[in-house]
């Protein structure tokens, strides 16, 4: 039999990422490509080029994208026309009234992107129970159907009333439209997002409605121009609830495509969890402008039933993560005579100083230079020379005003910033009640593992690994993450209501769902889980905990609370609100064995100076290419590769293990 | 490492921020009471051991700066020896802490190594705290009647509850289950907080900590200082009336006079209006966090409070005004004159401040409250809500259409679906209410009608509407924004408008339809874009005729 390859895709700002696995080598490999902004399609096909010649050989084929996300961000999503209740279709313009800014008596809300003559309201209403109050109103939808037909709209979003409860006016509506106005692209809220709470359901249809066709466009390209390239390998896509689906499947869930690129780093988290073992991970991917961080607990990646899209709101699952603005870029600065470290960066234009491209501010980049923790004839593989005088320069400055040495300033500005990372990471864990230390740091992205020691340090976290290939981590975490899919509806009961029947009934047409969806996905494998889970809270509470549904719940319930709040109410009754079955299936990736030790050579390490702890080491430095298999190398030490370099700080030592990752830890001695 | 590293001060500032962050997402999680977790009425602080701020969250701008407050009037009244570890107390007093009887504060001494090192403290606005009427009165004329006044005392002692307190204190609210749940919450808010400063002083040393403090302090007065320098030395002065204590049915003036002089500021209040009968008055306190909202509005806005900020700010209030209420003053409405007040800081200043400047916003929290029983579920409830409304246009932005008050900070309205839920009535209406937003150059934003019908044979409607006297004005040219009204079964025989009643009866069927104010213009409407114009034509905020009228507009 030939050579067979798996392949994942990720489509980053700057570069395409392309991880190939070979299985009958075991070997992994990975290419880049510039990222093609006028048309992605090209850049993946020739990511893919670099590394595939023969294109039979691929039998997987996973991509990650954010589209979806950029045609938000840069708002270019179609135009879409909303349906809504009678009398109450401003709520969605209305967003709750809220504001987050507090002190701001300038506040502008985020535009909407339905604009307000696009708004149609449509006589008809259900109540609580989804009983119809009124009927749908005929003459309504006629006018309706007028309005998008004359100003030529090609999406609608309906979001009525109670449809979580029962959505039959929705799709009376629908079925109307579809017949009026072929064609036309029509999301309902009821299948958006099962779930109460009018403004954030009919937001997510709107934010489905407006990227949806993108996100679709987008996706059938891709899978024309891999047809061309001879790739008849499944097409799957990465979700951002941590699973992957088919392509299919994902054209009619855009928005489940939208943070596919971050969620890779969970994903790899995940994969890198089960291999070695390690159960709890902190994921930290610290690029030039952001610092995003996910955790993997008991060996999952931690899921939010509700994501905030550029401050939309989206009734889905999605991987918890979070990002403050701290990366390379982060510029230093000083405020009524205090140091401020970020989190405005200096991005790619002008840049850090040390880029030579005008940028003046110091960056975190620049301090790591000045210290010598960043090699400049090595950056970029060494297709970019780092200005170590503009660094200087740019350090002498503040340093004068703060009374400080350039090297003192420099090596505070990278403190500043660790401080503020590791307390996002204390944040993240220890409100949910987990301690850090109990959990392993892995460091990926341009910048993490320059910073992973000093963050592990400050945390009390013991070890740090730093994974084989931390430039393409996501896609690595792509290529081997299950199929997922997520249903949900509004379920309340109180808990004490609920017998075992109820349970399966409640269930069952969430199962039927997961049934076909599985059926057609054509899952090679056979390893299925539906998983049954339920939002809990104590009643009359608003807040509710997503629950594995097994025989311990109410135990269970009890000790996740106290876990996450420190007080819990034993005994105190308990109600549910909405019922979640998670369907995953594994995509059979072949074991990956550790590899064999190897014979370490003499070392004799050129080495220079490197400051840590405002005081000068020798610090040797090696290319990561050189280590072997089972090495252990004590620090002060710096490992560099093309895209990115890792620390050892004096009194850490490092290890290779038997998947080449790095892993650090304090030096016992 | 050198005691005033800057390196160390900064990563200290950092801490006590994020220290507060993590205790009010504490409390918002695991508070039983929606005005906590929905509303975010609620605010943390943690407290050095002189009572002055390191660092502070809160849902609620009002809570600026004034939890301290309470540990220091505490300890003038006990006595420094009265802090003992393990002890958490609690309070409620109005005439102490400015508020209204809901809002439970919660506060522990901190000790590090046998020693007074600081304070954690949480304010909660509770469900019911007792008092005549379920939830709020609209017509108490004495504080006793607005519920159970508690004075500092300590409600756990060396670490055990006193559950003779708790029970005495639960015992006289109306929801003792709920109550309870929030009591605890903030038990655990006073927990997280500890702990965060304790791992601080163990890291750095306490004297490293309580350095980075004070230089923390010296940075914010030092910038706020720079702020106030900018202003012209002079006086400034404004003035607005309330409609109405709900009692006696006469205006009540508010008069802010502010003073420039170098690098200080002070605020002074004294020419309002005497305390008024009804619930309408406002502790000192409340008042001085209100002044210094509307400072820091104006006054390096992204700036993290702390207990340097207000350092270059002096307020001055007259007791015994409607804005230093005393004994028995009722204080339900504590926030209807300081919606008032903050607004006409912001215009006294607008002319010295033109960037800064915005016109008024509707300035009240539109308060409904219905009560009764379920016929559903048998069950008694209470719904109080604010509502949302117009806000003023600024020097670069139309005002927000819909949004909600400056004192209730990051509230979110109910959903229609979990209010009709919740409660035995229907919502009909939700909308926005055109040609309520003042015409300028920058237009006001536009309030709402949100209309409610009854689906119980007897229910209770509590209303407390507001700035109809002195709706809010427009600025540089714009004009004012449109009134609030209320009209319970409009087009009826039975129809009634009205602004303010503690507990009118509604019968099945009824209507209560309100309409919320707009906000003030900002620059002359003539200014105004065509496209803007046009835009709003299409989006239904301004009608055609109203265009034609305020912007000589024709289509």
């Amino acid at each position: 039999m030939s050579e067979q390859f798996r392949v994942a895709v990720d489509i980053g700002g700057t570069f395409t990422d392309v991880v190939v696995y070979e299985e009958t080598s075991g070997q992994f490999r990975t290419g880049k490509s510039p990222t093609t902004p006028d048309d992605l399609v090209r850049g993946v096909v020739e990511a893919m080029n670099a590394v595939v010649d023969d294109p039979d050989a691929v039998r997987s084929f996973v991509h990650g994208t954010t589209v979806g996300l950029n045609a938000l961000l840069q708002r270019r999503g179609e135009r879409v026309a909303l349906l809504a209740t009678k009398g109450v279709g401003d709520s969605y313009f209305i967003a709750r009234g809220h504001r987050l800014d507090i002190f701001n008596i300038h506040h502008v809300r985020p535009t909407p992107l339905v604009a307000k003559p696009d708004l149609i309201e449509i006589g008809g209403r259900l109540d609580w129970q989804g009983d119809e109050k009124t009927p749908l109103d005929p003459a309504d939808l006629e006018r309706a159907a007028a309005y998008i037909r004359e100003q030529g709209i090609r999406s609608v979003a309906i979001a009525f009333l109670f449809s979580y409860l029962d959505g039959r006016h929705e799709q009376a509506a629908a079925d109307y439209l579809s017949a009026a106005l072929p064609g036309v692209t029509i999301t309902m809220s009821h299948e958006a997002a099962r779930e109460w709470r009018e403004y954030e359901r009919t937001s997510t249809a709107v934010l489905s409605a407006y990227s949806g066709p993108t996100v679709r466009d987008y996706l059938s390209r891709l899978e024309k121009g891999l047809a061309e390239k001879g790739i008849s390998a499944p097409v799957r896509v990465m979700q951002s609830n941590g699973g992957i689906i088919g392509i299919a499947k994902a054209r009619t869930q855009p928005l489940q495509t939208f943070f596919s690129g971050p969620v890779g780093g969970a994903a790899g988290g995940e994969v890198l969890s089960a291999r070695t073992g390690r159960p709890n991970l902190i994921c930290v991917d610290m690029g030039g402008t952001s610092f995003d961080m996910s955790l993997i607990v008991g060996g999952k990646p931690e899921i939010l039933p509700h994501a905030d899209m550029e401050s939309f709101p989206a009734l889905m699952s999605v991987v918890d993560i979070k990002t403050i603005g701290a990366g390379g870029g982060s510029v230093a600065y000083v405020e009524a005579g205090g140091l401020r470290v970020g989190p405005e960066s200096a991005g790619a234009v002008p840049g850090p100083a040390c880029y030579g491209r005008g940028g003046t501010q110091p960056t975190v980049t620049d301090a790591n230079l000045l210290l010598g923790r960043i090699d400049p004839g090595a950056f970029l593989g060494g297709k970019m020379r780092l200005d170590v005088d503009a660094a200087k320069t740019s350090m002498d400055a503040l340093a004068g005003e703060l009374g400080l040495d350039p090297y003192a300033l420099a090596e505070g500005i990278v403190d500043v910033i660790n401080a503020k990372m590791a307390q996002a990471i204390r944040a993240i864990t220890v409100e949910r009640g987990i301690e850090p230390r109990d959990f392993s740091l892995v460091a990926f992205g341009g910048a993490g593992a320059l910073h992973a020691a000093a963050l592990a340090e400050a945390l009390a976290i013991g070890e740090v690994v730093v994974p084989a290939l931390p430039g393409a981590f996501s896609a690595w975490g792509m290529l081997q993450s299950p199929l997922r899919q997520d249903f949900t509806r509004s379920f309340f009961r109180k808990l004490d209501d609920l017998s075992p029947a109820a349970l399966d009934e409640a269930f069952a047409p969430l199962e039927a769902d997961a049934r076909e969806a599985l059926r057609t996905e054509n899952v090679e494998s056979a390893e299925v889980d539906f998983r049954r889970q339920l939002d809990t809270r104590y009643v009359g509470q608003e807040h509710t905990i997503t629950m594995a549904l097994t025989e311990t719940l109410v135990d269970d319930f009890h000790e996740e609370y106290r876990r996450r709040y420190g007080h819990a109410s034993p005994g105190a009754p308990l109600e549910v609100t909405t019922a979640r079955l998670t369907l995953l299936a594994d995509v059979d990736f072949p074991a990956v064995s550790a590899l064999a030790e190897e014979a370490v050579p003499e070392r004799d390490l050129p080495t220079q100076t490197v400051i840590f702890g405002r005081r000068s080491h020798d610090t040797a430095r090696i290319d990561r290419d050189a280590l072997k298999v089972g090495e252990r190398l004590t620090g002060p030490l710096i490992i560099d590769e093309p895209t990115s370099v890792t620390i050892v700080p004096p009194g850490w030592v490092v290890s290779v293990d038997g998947f080449k990752s790095l892993i650090l830890t304090k030096d016992a001695a | 490492m050198t005691v005033s590293d800057p390196i160390t001060n900064e990563i200290i500032r950092n801490s006590f921020l994020a220290i507060a962050e993590e205790m009010n997402n504490g409390l918002v999680r695991s508070a039983f009471s929606p005005v906590i977790y929905e509303s975010k009425d609620s605010a943390v602080a943690i407290i050095d051991a002189q009572h002055r701020v390191l660092g502070q969250s809160s849902g609620i701008p009002l809570f600026l700066g004034n939890l301290e407050h309470c540990t220091k009037v505490t300890e003038e009244m006990f006595g420094r020896d009265a802090w003992q570890d393990g002890d958490i107390w609690i309070m409620n007093d109005s005439y102490i802490s400015g508020t209204h009887p809901h809002d439970v504060t919660v506060y522990a001494p901190l000790f590090y190594r046998g020693e007074l090192a600081g304070f954690v403290a949480s304010r909660a606005h509770w469900l019911d705290i007792g008092g005549k009427d379920p939830g709020v009165a609209m017509d108490s004329t004495e504080i006793q009647q607005e519920g159970l006044r508690i004075k500092p005392m300590k409600i756990v002692q060396g670490g055990v509850e006193r559950t003779d307190v708790i029970e005495l204190i639960v015992g006289n609210t109306r929801f003792p289950v709920s109550c309870t749940g929030d009591l605890r919450a903030q038990f655990v808010v006073a927990e997280l907080g500890s702990r965060g400063l304790v791992e601080l002083y163990d890291r750095y040393g306490r004297d490293v900590v309580e350095t980075a403090a004070e230089v923390m302090f010296a940075q914010s007065e030092q910038q706020n200082r720079e702020g106030i320098a900018k202003i012209p030395d002079g006086t400034y002065s404004a003035d607005g009336y309330l409609d109405s204590d709900g009692i006696s049915g006469v205006p009540v003036r508010v008069e802010v006079v502010i003073t420039v002089a170098g690098d200080a500021m002070t605020i002074d209040v004294t020419g309002s209006d005497d305390a008024v009968r009804g619930p309408m008055n406002c502790g000192a306190v409340q008042t001085v966090s209100a002044c210094r909202l509307g400072f820091k509005y104006l006054i390096n806005p992204e700036q993290a409070v702390n207990g340097g900020t207000f350092a270059c700010l002096d307020v001055k209030v007259r007791l015994g005004s409607v804005l230093g209420a005393q004994e028995p003053s009722p204080c339900q409405f504590y926030f209807t004159p300081l919606g008032l007040l903050v607004d006409l800081i912001v215009k006294a200043l607008s002319p010295v401040l033109p960037e800064l400047a915005a016109a008024g916003h509707y300035g009240d929290g539109m308060i409904l409250q219905f009560s009764g029983t379920d016929p559903r579920t048998g069950n008694k409830f209470i719904e109080n809500e604010p509502h949302v409304g117009g806000w003023g246009g600024a020097p670069r932005n139309d005002g927000a259409d819909g949004m909600i008050w400056a004192m209730s900070g990051a509230f979110k309205d109910m959903p229609i679906e979990v209010f009709e839920t919740k409660f035995p009535a229907t919502i009909n209406e939700y909308a926005f209410r055109p040609d309520t937003g003042g015409a300028g150059r920058f237009r006001g934003g536009c309030g709402v009608v949100r209309e409610y019908t009854m689906l119980l044979d007897d229910c209770d409607l509590s209303l407390w509407l507001d700035r109809s006297q002195t709706p809010a004005w427009g600025i540089e040219g714009g004009t004012a924004g449109a009134a609030p009204d209320l009209i319970i079964n409009p087009g009826r025989d039975d129809e009634r408008r009205i602004m303010k009643v503690n507990r009118t009866r509604l019968r099945r069927g009824d209507t209560v339809r309100l309409m919320t104010g707009g906000g003030g213009g900002y620059g002359d409407p003539a200014e105004r874009s065509h496209a803007d114009i046009a835009r709003d034509i299409a989006a239904g905020y301004v009608s055609a005729s109203a265009a034609r009228e305020l912007y000589g507009y024709d289509a």
